[in-house]
């Protein structure tokens, strides 16, 4: 199957056994570094790390190239509209569009920022179970509760969903190859034609989806499930020396982008 | 329209087939290989994970074989006229009662003929006559909701759904799981009513009781390779091959040995055992 955006990639690299939280942390914080600094010099500081972490995940390149893929639509759009609408001295004139070294520079900058962003994010998401990702961010969201926010609730809608996604492709493919069976053509005819050949595809999917959800939220009451209370986990997240040396790493890394 | 008196036949050479996974492929069918007359019937049996799924829709045709290939009536992917021949080839999904869509029964069952690109009257023609066959007439049914049909309705109703388009070769995964008795027995009427009509059967299941009663031959399925194929071996060693495939063998089969007659004499049904015991 072809993986979604930056999959979780099953693994037992250095990076794969950070824990989530130290990860997110670390992720979060190299962001928003990212995005205050408006160098190139701060900008390869940014890749290299994140180029390291790729490197040590031990994620083939072709996995990551199959998710990468289809956001290279989004820095291409972003590259294009920084060169074709930036102020600055034109070097060369079309019709209303104005192409100037300052623009061209200026769209580089943010095309790269963007692929830096993506792959410092996908590091994440490719060496970090989702299931491990939801844990930690109800972790880290624990001083909402505070506030009445329902932080371990959410944490648990989002780990269902999550849960659900690969079962509900299954599924998909299934019943697109019955409808196909008799006959469903899904690639071809304009855009209105290619969605109503998907009405045999969804409705069988909402319906299946419904039941499902429905048995779900049974099953679990019938294992004693209620909001609001407290549980404890089989697996809990545990941080450790590796963890430390990563956000050490993380704030040196950041020092170092925000000063050259 | 085409004719249905006469069923296709289907041969396979070689066929291999693997899924593709993150690290490596997974093989499902490998170096797959038999013959199938016209009008005959066939049981795909093995264990779970054996490749039968697999192996129904390489035959449809929803997946191409990465080595070998699937000839209808003879004919080959490569052939003038093998893609009408794959038309006539129904594949009834396992628990196909979830693919069920439309607003009434009719119109599902219409969904299939309308994309063969019939005239209306032929489709509505199709239509009566399969669920007419699948013990749902159309004037009790036809207009009814899909989704307030009872379990083994919504079966045979999905059943129509593939026989309105008049295959000459039927293929059926697992077409009795989690049905009660008397539907189990409603099926197995329609499916030999078809096998005498000529129409040639692929019938993939667990159930050897039911595999025994309306296939001639047999194909069973081991991690992708074919065990066996051909008639079915009432002997020691065709027992035992069901055996490492977590099946057993016939009920009457096993009967006539405990009773000390010949196996290979087993008759097919209960009703032609009693007669054989009066």
């Amino acid at each position: 199957m072809r993986p979604a955006v930056a999959q979780y990639y099953p693994g037992d690299s250095v990076v794969h056994r950070l824990d989530a939280r130290a990860k997110f942390v670390a992720v979060s914080a190299l962001a928003i570094a990212l995005f205050l600094r408006d160098s190139f010099a701060g900008l390869a500081v940014f890749a290299a790390a994140g180029v390291v972490a790729y490197v040590l995940s031990g994620v083939p390149a072709a996995w990551f190239w199959r998710a990468f893929r289809p956001l290279l639509w989004l820095v291409g759009l972003t590259f294009l509209a920084q060169v074709l609408f930036a102020p600055g001295e034109p070097f060369f004139s079309f019709w209303i569009f104005h192409f100037s070294w300052a623009g061209l520079q200026f769209a580089a900058f943010l095309s790269l920022r963007l692929v830096v962003l993506v792959l410092i994010g996908s590091v994440l998401t490719l060496t970090t179970p989702p299931l491990a990702l939801t844990d930690g961010l109800a972790w880290l969201g624990r001083p909402l509760r505070r506030l009445r926010v329902p932080t371990d609730e959410l944490a648990l809608m989002v780990t269902i969903a999550l849960r659900f996604i690969p079962t509900l492709l299954v599924e998909l493919d299934q019943i697109m190859r019955a409808q196909r069976a008799r006959g469903a053509d899904f690639g071809s005819g304009g855009p209105i034609k290619r969605a109503r050949a998907l009405v045999p595809v969804l409705t069988p999917l909402f319906v299946l989806s419904f039941r499902r959800a429905d048995e779900l939220a049974l099953a679990m009451e019938a294992r004693c499930y209620r909001p609001g209370i407290v549980r404890t986990r089989l697996h809990p997240l545990e941080a450790g020396a590796a963890d430390a040396v990563l956000l050490i790493l993380t704030a040196a890394v950041i020092v170092a982008g925000m000063l050259v | 329209m085409t004719d249905t008196t006469h069923g296709m036949t289907l041969a396979c050479r070689g066929v291999s087939f693997s899924y593709e996974e993150a690290r490596a492929p997974i093989p499902a069918l490998r170096d797959v290989g038999f013959e199938l007359g016209a009008g005959r019937s066939l049981a795909l049996l093995g264990a779970s994970g054996s490749g039968k799924s697999t192996l129904l829709q390489v035959v449809k045709g929803l997946d191409a074989p990465e080595a070998g290939e699937v000839l209808l009536d003879g004919s080959g992917s490569a052939d003038a006229g093998y893609a009408e021949l794959r038309r006539q080839v129904g594949l009834v999904f396992q628990t196909p009662e979830l693919q069920l869509f439309a607003a009434s029964a009719r119109e599902d069952v219409a969904f299939g003929p309308r994309r063969l690109g019939w005239p209306e009257a032929d489709v509505s023609a199709a239509v009566d006559e399969a669920l007419e066959l699948v013990g749902l007439p159309p004037e009790q049914f036809g207009g009814r909701h899909p989704y307030a049909l009872s379990g083994g309705e919504q079966r045979r109703l999905a059943l129509a759904g593939v026989l309105a388009m008049r295959p000459r070769l039927l293929l059926l995964d697992e077409p009795f799981v989690s049905l009660d008795p008397a539907t189990r027995r409603e099926l197995s009427r329609i499916l030999s009513r078809l096998r005498a009509g000529g129409v040639t059967l692929v019938l993939a299941t667990h159930d050897v009781d039911l595999a025994w009663a309306l296939c001639d031959e047999l194909l069973v399925l081991d991690a992708g390779r074919v065990a066996a194929a051909g008639p079915w071996d009432v002997g020691e060693a065709g027992r035992e091959l069901l055996a490492a495939s977590r099946l057993r063998e016939p009920f009457l089969v096993e009967l006539w040995r405990r009773l000390g007659r010949d196996p290979a004499t087993a008759p097919r049904t209960t009703a032609a055992a009693a007669e054989a015991l009066r």
